[in-house]
Order: structure tokens, then C-alpha cells, then sequence
């Protein structure tokens, strides 16, 4: 077992990385799935508003007004953060390592040894798939809250990274 | 019964009984799932009390009913339970209604773990587990095989995982003399550690090991409430008159409380000690050419085994009383993604404490798990100051709020009674501070970190699964950082750093791993 000593000047920084952002498709995406689901939550409470069977108490009538303004102005909030957070969030995949990089006020730089890597799942959802997005997730014995995750891939590039790890000689020894 | 066990020891790869007496594993797990779910009939007994008092003999044939439920199911899971040892895998087959076919090749099994119940020690048998890495599914437990058998079916599996490992021929060479030795001789072993009863009543003050005597009591804690009650008043302790603020004078209450804290504690503490003989009576830890096992237990006798290459991370971990006592709980941490058995400390097999070792006891093991290991040679840097000043600005707001409310109900003396409270927070705050710090060299990783107590991490740099390097924009100008480090057995992070010595830790660290290529396992 033989350890050389490492020279700090030599070794890749890890502020230094060369970043890419995600695919440009990603914020459209995380924006417009909100407003999905804001939507359908205003839809669902509007219909319970105006329906004919049931007589509603009127406390509930009143609140109503309320509780749809409360939904869009949370959802154009989160709307807001997406559109300012989305940008920072950024990846880079070297030879040894995928780096993964976001968080607007508090920075958090992730890095994963391609050799510690046990397995690598590609997710789409059903919106990502409407976006041709896929979402990269990567595994290794760190356990499930360690999971790495690089959400707003385009398909092409998330199976490139996907074959790279695959084809990583030290995952393939190391199983 | 003897005869059947040797001749299926000899013959292991026909389909084998378990023998009789595994009846009494199934009756005992039968009870403890009736005293488990015995909560949820108390709605029925509650509606029925009435009738109950009336005729409290109808408790008789219930009790007999769940009784001989308990007889026959176990009777049943003992009679259609089944294994067999074929092509180096175990298969077992078992399940009276959903049966179950659990097959195990030997090269997939991570941890073996003996275990020997008080019921099992007169005849000679043991509980034989056998864990998978992950999956708390793919994981099976032969019962009531004769401890001979058991021993030699350890070592037969544990072999084939090293042969499956290591294809270098002196490996080999070296298990095959080992397989030629007798099963029974401990051979290869060289005996690391021994607790005395005298380092386990230490470790019972010192650590709080009551948790075991409570979750053994946990169906019965009413009864012994009432029946602690009905004590007292026998001896003409009415605890009632006691803690009534009017017939008695502040002074009066205050000793009354405190005198009841002490005995509290007091009880609490010999719980503890009896907590820690029960779990770790006869401690020996061990070590072959390729593993660590622990050996301990008064009433179920356990042992475990841990590959050594399996070992992610030391920790040395001192209470404040261990600190006045010298004494040091040292943990063998190994890989814990899957998780299980995390709610029974005993069986957790995550991971190998040894209990309340001495200063040089710890030495000398962290010397022997981690080879040039550097930690009590090794100078920590401390960490920034600012840890303490972002601390303190938390406490700020819940300051001002407390402030606000015990002024408007007890006027300044609220206040300075919250100031106090304050004060004495920044001084633990200050504590902390001063007891971080880390250390590297080319090897491995130190930390250091803890309040009254103080615990001390180390582990290599090439088992490194994944580094993250955190960064405010108030701690960028100021270059700081803060950087986690996850295991296979957790995550550790160091606050508050010079953003520099973060970056050389993580990159040594990503360095490390992927120019050494060392498996982590």
C-alpha cells in the first residue's frame, strides 16, 4: 500500500470548475409545472365554489376570494425564486468526478467520485417528457439522502453522461 | 434429536428440519408480537369492564386461548420451516399460509451474526443471521442450530466471500489451511480487547444504557406504575399531600422535588449499569487476518463480525464524565446505507462499539484498524470565529421575543432571568467552538468536535463516497466554508473553515479516490 504525497498546487480546485449550465428548456419547464398545479388547485376550489348539490357555509364563501389570491400570489413567489434560483444551478462531469453545483444565497458544490458511483438512473416524468428533459440520478453508498441528483438535462446529453459513468473503467471493475 | 443434527450437518444438502426445540425461538417471537399488539384490544377491554369485574374468570380462557394460538402457530412455522445448503448457497423455505423461498449464495452475505438466547443455552443451540448488504428484504435467520454446526457453516461462508474477493493465490492458500483446521478452534484469532465488569458498570454510569430495561418493560409500564403507587402508600407516603402547594411551604416543595430528581437519577443510573451488563457482559473483541468480531451478552450471547476492509470510519466518542473518568467509547463504523436494525442497538450490526476502553486501549485498536494512523500525534486547527457569531445571530430574534413576553408578565427580572438564559447559551455556544477542529495528512481525515464531551473522527481519504462544499455569500467574502464529507456510514461536516483548507480537503480527498482506485468495501 503505497500513498505518494500530493502536491495541493496540482490538485483541481473545486471552485475553479468549468460549470454548464442546465438546458435552457429546464426553467420553462419548473415554471410552467407550478402553474400546473396552481391551476388545478384553483379549478378544483372554484368548482367546489360554484357547484349546484351541495349549500357550502358561508364562512367557506367568503373565504374563497382568499384562499385563490393566497395560491397566486405563493405561486408567482415560486415562480420568482425558480426564475432567479434555475441559473445557478449548474453541473460539470471531468474525468473522475460529476460536480453539481446551486443555491442562490448559500452555494453548495457537490462532487461525486465517478468510481464510487454504484448505479445511475435517468427519470422522466410526465412533463419532462413533454419538454424532452430527463433528470439524472446518481447512487452510491452514501445512502438515498446522498443521492445525486442533475434535474433539466436535455435526453441526449443525460444518456451521454449516463454511457460515460457506465463505461468508466473503475465502475466497471468495481462493480 | 442430537443424532438427526449431525447427520444433517453431514448431509447438508438435503432439505433439513430445524430441530425441536427451534419451537421455543417461534413461541417467544409469538409472544413478544401478542405483547406488541396487545395495545390495540384494549377499545374491547375497556367496553367489556364491567362485565370483566363481574366475573374476572373469564380472563382464564382468553388468556389459555392466546396461549395455545401462540402453541399452534409456532408449531406450525416450526413444521413447515426448511432449509438447505446446496451449490454454496442457502435456501430457505418457510410460511405456513404465504410461503416464502429465500435463496442466499454464500458470496452475497455481508455480515454473519450468532446468537445465543437464554433459552438456548442448555442445549447447546444458536440463531444463525445472515445479512445482505442493503435490503433488510434479503435477509434470513436459521434458528436452533446445534453452535458446532453453526460455527462451521460461519466459517464456510465467510471464506467463500474472501475466496469471491481476493484472487491473489496467497489469499487462497492461506483459507484453504485455515478450512483444514478444526471448526472449533478459534484459530487465527488474536483477542484485542476484554471489558471487565468493572469497565461495564463504568460504562452504565457514563452512558445511558436504560433504554434496554425500558423497551424490555415497555407492555407493562401501568402495571408497575400502579404497583410502585400502591407501595408508596402502604408505607404511608402520600405523595399527594406532598406536592400540594398549600399545606406545604416553598422550601419544603422545592427539597421534596429535588430529593425525587436524586432518586431518579439515582435509579436511572443503576438501570443503566444493569443496561450495560446485559448488553455487553464477557465483551471480547477479536480480530482474524480479515475481520473484527465482537463476542458479548449476559442473557442472549451475540456475536458479530465485521470485515475489516468493510471499516469506514473510527469514532472515539467521550461524554463529559468520561472525560473525568478517561474513558472512551470507540466505535468500528461500517457501511450503514441499508439502515436496519437501527431501533435495536444490540443487534445493530452497522457498526462495533467497544465500551468505555482506557486511553491507551483505544491506541492501541485505532492503531491496529487504521494502519499509520495519526490521530493522537496529530495538531487540530480550530475552526473561524464567526461559527460562534452566526450561532449567536440566531439567538438574537428568539432573544428579543422572550425578552418582550417575560417583561409584559414579570417586568426586569424577566428580562434579566432571559439574559441569563442568553448568556449561558453563548457560553455553550463558545464550547462547541473551542472543541472543534480538524486535521489531515496524506492518509486520512481527523475531526474533532463535541461540548462538555469531546468525540474524535477519523477515517481514510480513498473511501470518500461524495464531498460537499458549502458557501454563504457573507462566508465567501470572508473566505469560509463549510465542507461535509459522506461515508458509506454517514456524512461529516467541518463549519466554518478557511475556504483554502476546505478546498485542499475535498480535492485531496476526490484525488485520493479516484488516483488510488480502492475498493471501499
Amino acid at each position: 500500500m503505497t500513498y505518494q504525497v500530493l502536491e495541493t498546487s496540482a490538485l483541481p480546485d473545486p471552485l475553479e470548475i468549468d460549470f454548464e449550465p442546465l438546458n435552457i428548456r429546464y426553467r420553462p419547464m419548473a415554471i410552467s409545472t407550478i402553474w400546473m398545479f396552481s391551476i388545478v388547485f384553483m379549478l378544483i376550489m372554484t368548482l367546489t365554489r360554484w357547484q349546484p348539490f351541495i349549500a357550502l357555509p358561508t364562512d367557506l364563501l367568503a373565504a374563497y376570494p382568499l384562499a385563490v389570491g393566497v395560491v397566486l400570489f405563493i405561486s408567482i413567489l415560486i415562480s420568482l425564486y425558480l426564475y432567479i434560483a434555475i441559473p445557478c444551478k449548474q453541473y460539470c462531469l471531468t474525468e473522475t468526478n460529476l460536480h453539481f453545483a446551486c443555491g442562490v444565497i448559500f452555494r453548495r458544490i457537490y462532487s461525486q467520485p465517478i468510481l464510487r458511483i454504484q448505479h445511475v438512473e435517468l427519470k422522466r416524468g410526465p412533463i419532462e417528457r413533454a419538454f424532452k428533459l430527463a433528470s439524472l440520478q446518481v447512487f452510491s453508498a452514501g445512502g438515498s439522502i446522498h443521492t445525486f441528483e442533475i434535474p433539466g438535462l436535455s435526453l441526449h446529453d443525460a444518456q451521454k453522461i449516463r454511457q460515460f459513468i457506465l463505461d468508466h473503467k473503475g465502475v466497471r471493475t468495481n462493480g | 434429536m442430537d443424532n438427526d443434527q449431525i447427520k444433517a450437518a453431514s448431509n447438508p444438502e438435503k432439505w433439513q428440519k430445524l430441530s425441536p426445540i427451534a419451537v421455543l425461538y417461534f413461541i417467544a417471537s409469538g409472544i413478544k408480537v401478542a405483547a406488541n399488539n396487545a395495545i390495540y384490544l384494549l377499545p374491547a377491554v375497556a367496553i367489556s369492564y364491567s362485565t370483566v369485574q363481574e366475573n374476572p374468570q373469564i380472563w382464564l380462557p382468553i388468556v389459555v386461548g392466546v396461549l395455545c394460538l401462540i402453541g399452534i402457530s409456532s408449531w406450525l412455522q416450526y413444521a413447515f420451516y426448511s432449509f438447505r445448503l446446496i451449490n454454496e448457497t442457502v435456501e430457505i423455505r418457510s410460511g405456513v399460509f404465504s410461503k416464502t423461498h429465500v435463496d442466499l449464495p454464500f458470496a452475497r452475505i455481508q455480515n454473519v451474526t450468532i446468537e445465543i438466547p437464554l433459552y438456548y443455552r442448555l442445549t447447546d443451540t444458536c440463531c444463525l443471521q445472515l445479512d445482505t448488504a442493503g435490503s433488510t428484504k434479503q435477509e434470513a435467520k436459521i434458528v436452533a442450530l446445534p453452535v458446532d454446526f453453526a460455527e462451521t457453516l460461519k466459517k464456510s461462508i465467510l471464506n467463500k466471500v474472501q475466496t469471491e474477493n481476493d484472487s491473489s493465490q496467497g489469499k487462497i492458500a492461506n483459507q484453504q489451511a485455515t478450512h483444514e483446521q478444526s471448526p472449533l478452534n478459534n484459530e487465527n484469532e488474536e483477542l484485542l480487547n476484554q471489558r471487565s465488569l468493572k469497565d461495564l458498570i463504568l460504562h452504565g454510569i457514563t452512558n445511558n444504557r436504560v433504554w434496554i430495561i425500558i423497551g424490555a418493560l415497555a407492555p407493562f409500564y401501568d402495571d408497575v406504575a400502579r404497583y410502585l403507587a400502591s407501595i408508596a402508600q402502604q408505607l404511608g407516603f402520600d405523595y399527594q399531600h406532598f406536592f400540594d402547594t398549600q399545606s406545604q411551604a416553598a422550601w419544603q416543595l422545592g427539597l421534596a422535588f429535588l430529593s425525587l430528581i436524586l432518586l431518579a437519577t439515582l435509579s436511572v443510573t443503576l438501570l443503566s449499569v444493569l443496561g450495560s451488563i446485559v448488553l455487553f457482559y464477557d465483551y471480547k473483541l477479536a480480530k482474524t487476518t480479515d475481520r473484527y468480531i465482537r463476542r458479548s451478552g449476559l442473557l442472549t450471547k451475540q456475536e458479530v463480525s465485521m470485515k475489516r476492509s468493510r471499516l469506514q470510519v473510527i469514532a472515539l466518542k467521550q461524554d463529559w464524565l468520561d472525560v473525568l473518568l478517561g474513558r472512551i467509547n470507540l466505535e468500528l463504523k461500517q457501511n450503514s446505507s441499508g439502515g436496519q436494525n437501527s431501533n435495536d442497538l444490540q443487534a445493530d450490526t452497522n457498526k462495533i462499539l467497544v465500551p468505555s476502553v482506557t486511553q491507551q486501549e483505544a491506541e492501541s485498536i485505532v492503531k491496529d484498524a487504521l494502519p499509520n494512523n495519526k490521530l493522537y500525534e496529530t495538531g487540530f486547527h480550530s475552526i473561524s470565529k464567526r461559527f460562534i457569531l452566526r450561532q449567536v445571530l440566531w439567538l438574537i430574534p428568539f432573544n428579543l421575543l422572550i425578552s418582550a413576553i417575560t417583561f409584559s408578565n414579570s417586568g426586569i427580572f424577566g428580562i434579566l432571568l432571559t439574559q441569563l438564559a442568553s448568556g449561558l447559551i453563548v457560553f455553550l455556544i463558545y464550547c462547541r467552538w473551542k472543541r472543534w477542529g480538524y486535521a489531515d495528512d496524506e492518509e486520512y481525515i481527523y475531526i474533532r468536535k463535541g461540548l462538555f464531551g469531546v468525540d474524535f473522527y477519523s477515517f481514510p481519504k480513498y473511501k470518500v463516497q461524495q464531498t460537499q462544499f458549502i458557501q454563504s455569500r457573507m462566508m465567501r467574502k470572508r473566505n469560509l466554508a463549510t465542507i461535509s464529507i459522506v461515508m458509506a456510514s454517514g456524512a461529516l461536516t467541518i463549519p466554518f473553515i478557511n475556504q483554502l483548507d476546505g478546498k485542499r480537503l475535498l480535492s485531496s480527498s476526490l484525488f485520493t479516490v479516484s488516483e488510488l482506485n480502492r475498493s471501499w468495501m
